[in-house]
């Protein structure tokens, strides 16, 4: 059942839409990032919901009741901010207390909670401690316990990784991951990392231009991306201009290779251009030149990257990315030599403007 | 020595002999008071007189109300222009340094017409209301300091995520203000509450033309009538203005509080 639900969110700055016509619901306990590049309107969308921004148009809805007019501090929503945020004349058993003490709790009640907060970031024994004294990883912690202290109905997280070094970033997102699977907490993470978002989503949101150009799970995002904007943000791509040959058989042709294509193409007519999609992970080396999901070409540059070696072979004058994984007898592919790269019939994605 | 460094000692004495000169002489004078030796008589005079103490009092008194009054308007202004209104930055700088610009008896002879006996708000009409026109007067020519000394606390912290932060929590606005905003500015108030002191200490023009028993007027009624008891009270007023900059110093270097990592 939806829990958070945004119904045809609109929000302008003067003469500038910022976000436009946004939906979306999210299930209770669901972890949901949103993901996109700086300006495509994720802050402001989580601005929305937390009440920092009135929407110009829409409706925010948590829990049946209709969130859209009331102030932030009647939201009883919970967020942590990119620059932690914590009130430095506060330590940290002060500063995790505040939303308790604000809310009226009692001395005992807010002690109890403030206690099991900082047991659950496993901080409890800096509870004396002020945030100039602490790391920024540890800061973050802080304020996420903060943040939750109060048992928010949502907890919104505003690119909180990013401030962070990239080892304390992997640990953390982990930690957060962690914890919000155990409170069952409906959570808003908003990042421009694609790999954050992937490794700790239930679901992504990808935003484009204040448009949410797709919603799935991970691997959906991944592996079927419904445009060229999301294949393009989310991982390594290799888009492919082929021509149609015969739309009743799913036949292209790229450079002089014809191909097969899983999915209908009976839209469109023999001669029309078509961009595919393929991930440069997706193929294999083969011996054989022929097969309707072969692909071959000249050597243009291989590079070695450490854990992949990367080979970037013309095709028909298609630039292809090939990733092949390290071992010990990899061979690196020489520059003019000819390849063949076979793929699946599934691996050939039409990429949708 | 390299000549730079040798032109850049010379400029040091010569300043130090220009600043301390003066003060070591009215110091030296002030010690004169009993015939052939050097005694603290006129500081006794002085410290025993009821109107120093009277005037002294009462210009501390008006120098509390000053600080509180004026960091209530400061600090929530500095406040309230850095997170909702920064387009309005530039106008209440200027409008915080006209005190700078206009002199004092212009600005206490505007208040007279304002705020007469026979006006519509007759301040000057009665002791309380000469006490409450004196401070405020006080008020607008501690501006410029309260307000860059505030301003610049401010600009260490980030103000609209702190806000942001409490509001989220479920803080209304005293609480923001008074718990979470002003013990975090709390260096930049103590810093424009004793540069008020020690101007208002030392302030004539507005007490004078108000008749106020204030500490200024008693300064120069002194050293219209004394010989020695003027050089001393001019060391004390000295002495008071460099307690309230070592007292600035101190908060600013002390301050536990670092700033947020915004």
């Amino acid at each position: 059942m939806s829990f958070l639900v945004l119904e045809n969110l609109r929000k302008s700055f003067g003469q500038i839409q910022v976000v436009k016509d946004f939906n979306m619901s999210i299930n209770k306990g669901e972890f949901v990032s949103f993901l996109g590049p700086s300006g495509c309107g994720k802050t402001t969308v989580l601005r929305m919901i937390a009440g920092f921004e009135t929407p110009s148009d829409g409706t925010i809805t948590i829990n049946g009741t209709n969130q859209t007019r009331l102030k932030t501090n009647q939201r009883n929503i919970g967020m942590v901010f990119q620059a932690y945020a914590l009130f430095p004349n506060m330590n940290v058993f002060d500063n995790v207390a505040f939303g308790l003490k604000v809310a009226g709790k009692p001395k005992a009640e807010i002690e109890s909670r403030v206690r099991e907060m900082l047991k659950l970031i496993s901080l409890d024994h800096l509870a004396d401690r002020y945030p100039y004294q602490m790391s920024g990883g540890q800061q973050q912690r802080v304020a996420l316990a903060r943040a939750l202290a109060p048992k928010p109905q949502v907890l919104l997280l505003d690119e909180p990784l990013s401030a962070l070094d990239a080892k304390i970033r992997v640990s953390l997102r982990e930690e957060i991951r962690q914890i919000q699977k155990q409170l069952g907490i409906t959570t808003v993470f908003v990042t421009h990392d694609q790999e954050e978002a992937l490794s700790i989503s239930d679901r992504i949101v990808v935003m484009n231009a204040g448009r949410a150009d797709q919603i799935g799970t991970p691997s959906e995002i991944y592996n079927r991306p419904a445009t060229r904007f999301v294949a393009s943000f989310v991982g390594t791509l290799n888009i492919i201009e082929a021509t149609v040959i015969d739309p009743a058989a799913n036949t292209v042709k790229v450079g002089d290779n014809t191909i097969i294509l899983r999915e209908s193409i009976g839209a469109l007519k023999g001669g029309d251009k078509l961009s595919i999609a393929l991930r440069p992970e997706a193929g294999s080396l083969s011996e054989s030149a022929r097969g309707d999901t072969a692909l071959s070409g000249k050597v243009i540059s291989s590079h070695f990257l450490g854990s992949v070696i990367r080979t970037k072979v013309d095709v028909g004058g298609n630039q292809i990315s090939f990733d092949m994984f390290n071992s010990p007898d990899a061979v690196m592919p020489r520059e003019g030599e000819m390849l063949t790269l076979r793929f699946n019939a599934s691996d050939f994605l039409i990429v949708r403007e | 020595m390299k000549p730079a460094k040798i032109l850049a000692w010379v400029a040091i004495a010569v300043g130090i002999i220009y600043f301390f000169v003066p003060l070591l002489g009215t110091f030296e004078f002030s010690l004169r008071m009993r015939r052939g030796e050097y005694s603290f008589d006129a500081y006794g005079s002085v410290f025993s007189d009821a109107a120093f103490r009277a005037t002294f009092g009462y210009s501390m008194l008006m120098a509390l109300f000053t600080i509180i009054f004026g960091m209530l308007l400061v600090v929530p202004t500095a406040y309230w222009v850095r997170l909702r209104l920064p387009q309005m930055r530039p106008v209440v700088e200027f409008l915080t340094l006209m005190p700078l610009v206009i002199p004092a008896i212009v600005v206490v002879f505007g208040y007279l017409r304002l705020y007469n006996s026979s006006s519509y708000i007759p301040f000057t009409g009665s002791i309380m209301g000469t006490n409450i026109l004196l401070v405020m007067s006080y008020i607008t020519l501690a501006l410029p300091y309260m307000y860059r000394s505030v301003d610049t606390a401010m600009r260490t912290i980030d103000v609209r995520t702190l806000t942001e932060a409490a509001e989220i929590l479920g803080a209304k606005w005293p609480t923001i203000m008074f718990r979470c905003i002003f013990p975090n500015v709390m260096s930049g108030v103590l810093s424009g509450a004793f540069i008020t002191f020690a101007i208002v200490m030392g302030e004539f023009t507005m007490a004078a033309l108000l008749n106020r028993p204030a500490f200024g007027p008693y300064l120069q009624l002194v050293g219209a009538n004394k010989a020695y008891e003027p050089s001393a009270l001019a060391v004390i007023a000295f002495a008071i203005t460099w307690l309230s900059m070592g007292l600035i110093q101190l908060v600013t270097r002390f301050s536990k509080l670092a700033p947020s990592r915004a």
